[in-house]
């Protein structure tokens, strides 16, 4: 019998405003590496992780998309079958910052409605640049009630972390068809290291 | 060896008629033209991409004046709102009357911030311009003597420093508690060269930011940046420094040329439109259908749509999925075909062609990953391959 190599998909999306840094936090997570060489995404890109959660193993196919208006109704399309949403702001950026409301719109017209959310803030290695406070971040995560971390995809500070809550929030509530299971509130495995308490 | 001299013979005797005959030209460019020190393709290239007029002896008289159109534009767009705002920018008083926040929309302050946003969109996008040939990164031997020396105004670098700046000073206006502390270290991370020097990449902003400000329907589009790239390149690389001297005002002319045909790529209204982009997208994988059924049920039953990797292909005309010296030849064919972007379509079609092996091997995600970082292929592979597709 042929063996499988994973348990589960997972489909994942990253937005936000051009330049945030989406392709560089992918990069980071999938491949362990910062590069300021990248062109701006035009349209989607795309990336595989294997990851194991709970004993399971979870292919996370991730989308990263274009963040400029124009790419809009190409990047609208794949919210629709988006497990779970990233959402990027870049705290030396106000803008970008103020753009979230934005963001979480499109997710609410287009996405799923049971889609998991998370808001990062990154660039948090830039403390001397920054211009959203932290607070500003957790509050308007908190009013949506969604899961926020500050990272940094060039320090690599919360990027795994942010990809394996990410993916657990979606296993809890994705149906077992294992009845053994006994995953129910098991700990986020904290991947060490990479927790770093930088912002 | 004597094959390729003759080869270049005959551009030559081409180039110097008293009346060059474009169709000729066009279907010897279309077979690819000759990577020889010279400024043959730089030539041809300003040919069929109807600049330069057919007969050489025009060429001065109109190479004059498009250079003082283009000085012109540099002058009203860049020069002289950079001397109104001079010293300005740096330091907003907030008590001002044309200050940035003012909600009057007559206020000059908004127009010229509203060109600031484009200008470092355009600055994001140029700063990373083809990092692998490295050639954007270094100084041009011609800078522009309006802008590096022109004294009390704000060139393109200030105001995009000063922008950032700017969003700065203005968040802390309004919420109170920000300090910004760093006002003394610079905004920007990438170097800069020194002041009388201008790196390529500032070269290609300003030729964006002009094209920006004269097209303000469609102004930047990320993306933009990717097609200028090359034919500047080209063009300043040009050994014959009469012509290297001016490739910005060429380069321009020339971007603008071939940008009134493929434009409509740029614009979302118009992605379903006869012209858009969703229709070249869909003509693409009609005609793999017809060409390749198993291919072509694959894509459907796989969910491969061609927005995930034929969108970035026929935008860009394909300027991200091959080196330089390969797009290079490509946009040969291309800008040489008399129907000039269905050959793209041709072009897309071999790709895909080419890799059917594969795609029909693999699971979704190995297609994905082989549709979007195209595997290394000899060029002259493909490009026979997409001859053959549009004569069938
Ligand atoms: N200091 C710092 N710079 C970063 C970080 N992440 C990204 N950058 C820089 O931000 C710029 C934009 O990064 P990208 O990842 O290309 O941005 P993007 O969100 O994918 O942008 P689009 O593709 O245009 O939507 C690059 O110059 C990166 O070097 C970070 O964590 N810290
Ligand atoms: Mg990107």
């Amino acid at each position: 019998m042929a063996k499988k190599t994973y348990d589960l998909l997972f489909k994942l999306l990253l937005i936000g405003d051009s330049g945030v840094g989406k392709t560089c936090i992918l990069f980071r997570f999938s491949d362990d590496a910062f590069n300021t060489t990248f062109i701006s995404t035009i349209g989607i890109d795309f990336k595989i992780k294997t990851i194991e959660l709970h004993g399971k193993k979870i292919k996370l196919q991730i989308w990263d998309t274009a963040g400029q208006e124009r790419f809009h109704t190409i990047t609208t399309s794949y919210y629709r079958g988006a497990m779970g949403i990233m959402l990027v702001y870049d705290i030396t950026s106000p803008k970008t910052f103020d753009n979230i409301a934005k963001w979480l719109r499109n997710i609410d017209e287009h996405a799923n409605e049971d889609v998991e959310k998370m808001i990062l803030g990154n660039k948090c290695d830039m403390e001397e640049k920054r211009m959203v406070s932290k607070e500003r971040g957790e509050a308007i995560a908190r009013e949506h009630g969604i899961r926020f971390f500050e990272t940094s995809a060039k320090n690599n500070i919360n990027i795994e972390r942010s990809f394996m809550e990410l993916a657990e929030a979606i296993l809890n509530k994705t149906p077992s068809r294992d009845t053994s299971t006994n995953h129910t509130n098991v700990h986020v495995s904290q991947s060490s290291g990479h927790s770093s308490k930088c912002c | 060896m004597a094959a390729y001299r003759a080869r270049i013979k005959e551009f030559h005797d081409v180039l110097n008629e008293d009346q060059i005959n474009l169709k000729r030209l066009k279907s010897m460019c279309f077979n690819g033209i000759p990577d020889e020190p010279g400024s043959v393709r730089a030539l041809c290239w300003k040919l069929i991409l109807n600049y330069l007029p057919l007969s050489p002896s025009k060429f001065l008289s109109f190479l004059e004046k498009q250079r003082k159109l283009y000085s012109s534009f540099i002058q009203e767009m860049i020069v002289n709102p950079g001397k109104q705002h001079f010293g300005k920018s740096g330091k907003i008083d907030v008590t001002f009357e044309d200050h940035p926040l003012n909600p009057n929309p007559d206020s000059q302050w908004v127009a010229y911030f509203k060109d600031n946003d484009v200008l470092v969109q355009i600055d994001k996008d140029v700063r990373r311009l083809c990092p692998d040939i490295g050639f954007f990164q270094r100084a041009t031997e011609f800078p522009c003597q309006d802008v590096v020396n022109a004294a009390e105004m704000e060139t393109l670098r200030k105001r995009v420093d000063c922008s950032v700046l700017q969003s700065h000073t203005v968040m802390k206006n309004r919420q109170g508690a920000y300090n910004w502390k760093s006002s003394k270290k610079s905004t920007v991370e990438y170097d800069l060269l020194p002041d009388g020097k201008e790196a390529h990449w500032e070269v290609v902003e300003r030729i964006l930011f002009i094209y920006a400000k004269l097209n303000p329907g469609l102004a930047y589009v990320q993306g933009m940046n990717e097609i200028i790239g090359p034919i500047y390149y080209i063009f300043a690389s040009d050994s014959e420094r009469e012509w290297s001297e001016h490739a910005e005002c060429d380069a321009f002319f020339c971007f603008t040329n071939l940008m009134s045909e493929i434009r409509d790529n740029f614009i979302k209204s118009l992605d379903d439109s006869a012209h858009g982009i969703g229709n070249m997208m869909m003509q693409l994988m009609n005609r793999l259908q017809l060409h390749d059924p198993d291919v072509g049920s694959l894509m459907v039953t796989q969910d491969l749509k061609p927005q995930y990797f034929s969108f970035r292909w026929l935008t860009l005309l394909l300027s991200q999925e091959f080196p330089m010296p390969d797009v290079i030849r490509v946009w040969d064919s291309l800008f040489a075909d008399s129907k000039r972007f269905d050959f793209l379509i041709d072009v897309c079609l071999a790709m895909l062609l080419l890799i059917r092996d594969d795609l029909l091997k693999n699971d979704f995600s190995s297609n994905m990953k082989l549709l979007q970082r195209y595997p290394v292929f000899d060029i002259h592979l493909v490009l026979s391959e997409a001859v053959r597709l549009q004569k069938s």
